[in-house]
């Protein structure tokens, strides 16, 4: 048997993307995607015979963890809420991660992550993510994990497939600081590439958007006016809700800089009338969480008519 | 078809082409008027990031639209054009690309005619069968006339630095010898952007620019509209 194919969770490959090119060795420690390094989840969330959201179906391999749903959220006590563990610790190199969500019709469910994703130093290969988010008639997901952390070195290539309902909303968020900024003495942009695709469609194959970014500090002016300017940390934000209510958002939406505070949010619309996308830069990654939840919140407000609970003050 | 490529080259790539580019600044409006782009150093770097931004999205469905035309693939230019609008993320970006492209296929059938592939795509423009945006168009164009890839790629690249320091002229303390100095520096990165772009497909399309996404986005909710984006 070859060793790759060891696991039976659905294969990664991202080896023929251009940008990762510089980054097929094998690890000297454990190959890629081993057991252990190869992480799955299926998350099915669906109606229970009360009509209440509960996660039906819940597939794992080591090291993502979800334990079972948990029902904390005071503004929607009755949607489901998960948070996802990597027993792994950080992203190394020649991991290789599954996420699979699925929303049946009318379910609503938060999904975030149990602390910041660390992204480790790496010498030879890559970190590879592909994430399905599927969505229903009239469903609603909040996905809101903490955020991202790359280390020096780090490479790391994600493809998100979203096939939503006209009348779903999925609310998709990404915060990506810019490195372990106190670290040593300081260790900003010092990663070798973040890759990070996402794409809609339809139940019906009809392609809505796709949006790609591949940064390699190394190679680009990160800095300049225009880039990253003066920022560290970017939130990238898809919503996908039907025109009323994406209009609804947009209108209640105002974009700013704020250049005391020093962040800024902007707001646009999808192509294909499929939602909003919302993008925010700040120094820190605490206010630029802040920014999107009140952005969920928003969203919330003009689907589910309540707003986003207060965060605990342990997140 | 010119006998001599360099003169449609030159034709295709004058500041005073008229599709329209003098109606907008690529959000240099906004960046000006809050104080990101102040000075020609400032200017350079937003100038240059939105060369960038533009170098591996719309200049790759420039070229993929080029090749199809010279091969008479009809459908890889619709796919390219398709492709573009589903990468193009905030509504302005949009707009430009799309009003620019309709006017080089207007101009394009005055220069070939109707009966040709730009006439063909311009009828399914004005059908609403497909988007019409201006990389693609320049795709056309350049492989109608006769000019090479490489040069399409550096009038792409010049045409989107050229609207933004032109721009800058109307909007910021700069004068025509830092826009010239800006442009003439800018060259040097064009063809090491092409060796890149050349070999990308639809679907390996980038961008990274985000604090112009919400430069365009301050835009656009705005009331500020000397320019159009």
């Amino acid at each position: 048997m070859d060793e790759r194919q060891y696991s039976d969770a659905p294969a990664v490959d991202f080896d023929s993307a251009p940008e990762m090119q510089p980054y097929l060795e094998q690890p000297d420690a454990m190959y890629v995607g081993c057991p252990g390094k190869h992480g799955y989840l299926n998350l099915g969330f669906a109606l229970d015979r009360e009509g209440r959201s509960i996660l039906r179906e819940l597939d794992r391999r080591a090291p993502l963890i979800v334990q079972q749903e948990l029902y904390f959220d005071e503004e929607l006590p009755d949607m489901p809420c998960v948070y996802i563990l990597s027993s792994g610790g950080p992203n190394v190199d020649g991991d290789r991660y599954v996420q699979r969500f699925t929303m049946a019709p009318g379910t609503m469910a938060f999904i975030s992550t149990g602390a910041a994703t660390k992204l480790a130093e790496m010498r030879r290969n890559y970190s590879g993510m592909t994430q399905e988010f599927t969505l229903g008639a009239d469903s609603y997901l909040e996905y809101l994990p903490e955020p991202v952390i790359p280390c020096r070195h780090t490479r790391f290539i994600c493809d998100t497939r979203i096939v939503a309902d006209p009348t779903a909303t999925l609310f998709y968020s990404e915060i990506y600081m810019g490195g372990r900024k106190y670290y040593g003495d300081g260790e900003l942009f010092a990663y070798d590439i973040l890759s990070v695709c996402s794409h809609a469609e339809r139940p019906g194959g009809e392609q809505l958007f796709r949006e790609k970014f591949v940064i390699d500090p190394a190679h680009t002016q990160l800095r300049d006016t225009g880039m990253m300017g003066q920022y560290d940390v970017f939130a990238n934000v898809i919503v996908l809700t039907p025109p009323d209510k994406a209009a609804a958002v947009y209108d209640a939406t105002e974009p700013f800089i704020d250049s005391k505070r020093k962040l800024a949010a902007g707001i646009t619309h999808l192509p294909n009338g499929a939602g909003l996308l919302f993008k925010v830069l700040g120094m820190e990654p605490g206010p630029v969480k802040a920014v999107v939840r009140e952005f969920c919140s928003r969203v919330r407000l003009a689907v589910k008519h309540r707003p986003l609970p207060q965060e605990f003050p342990w997140r | 078809m010119s006998t001599n490529p360099v003169f449609p080259l030159l034709q295709f790539s004058d500041a005073t082409f008229p599709v329209g580019t003098f109606s907008f600044s690529n959000g240099l409006e906004t960046a000006s008027y809050e104080g990101l782009v102040h000075d020609a150093a400032t200017l350079e770097q937003y100038t240059r990031s939105a060369a960038r931004q533009a170098a591996f999205s719309d200049g790759v469905a420039a070229l993929v639209s080029y090749r199809a035309t010279q091969t008479g693939d009809y459908d890889g230019i619709r796919r390219a054009d398709d492709a573009l609008l589903r990468f193009k993320m905030n509504d302005e970006a949009r707009l430009m690309l799309c009003r620019m492209g309709k006017k080089l296929a207007e101009l394009g059938v005055h220069l070939w005619g109707d009966d040709t592939l730009m006439g063909r795509w311009l009828a399914d423009i004005r059908g609403g069968a497909t988007p019409g945006c201006y990389p693609v168009a320049q795709g056309i164009a350049f492989a109608m006339a006769g000019i090479g890839e490489r040069e399409l790629y550096a009038s792409h690249q010049y045409g989107v630095a050229c609207m933004v320091v032109s721009a800058a002229l109307r909007c910021v303390r700069v004068s025509h010898y830092d826009t010239q100095a800006i442009l003439y520096r800018l060259a040097a990165d064009t063809d090491a952007l092409y060796e890149q772009a050349r070999t990308m497909d639809l679907d390996s399309m980038h961008s990274f620019v985000p604090e112009m996404d919400i430069l365009a986005s301050l835009h656009e909710k705005g009331k500020m509209r000397m320019f159009m984006n």
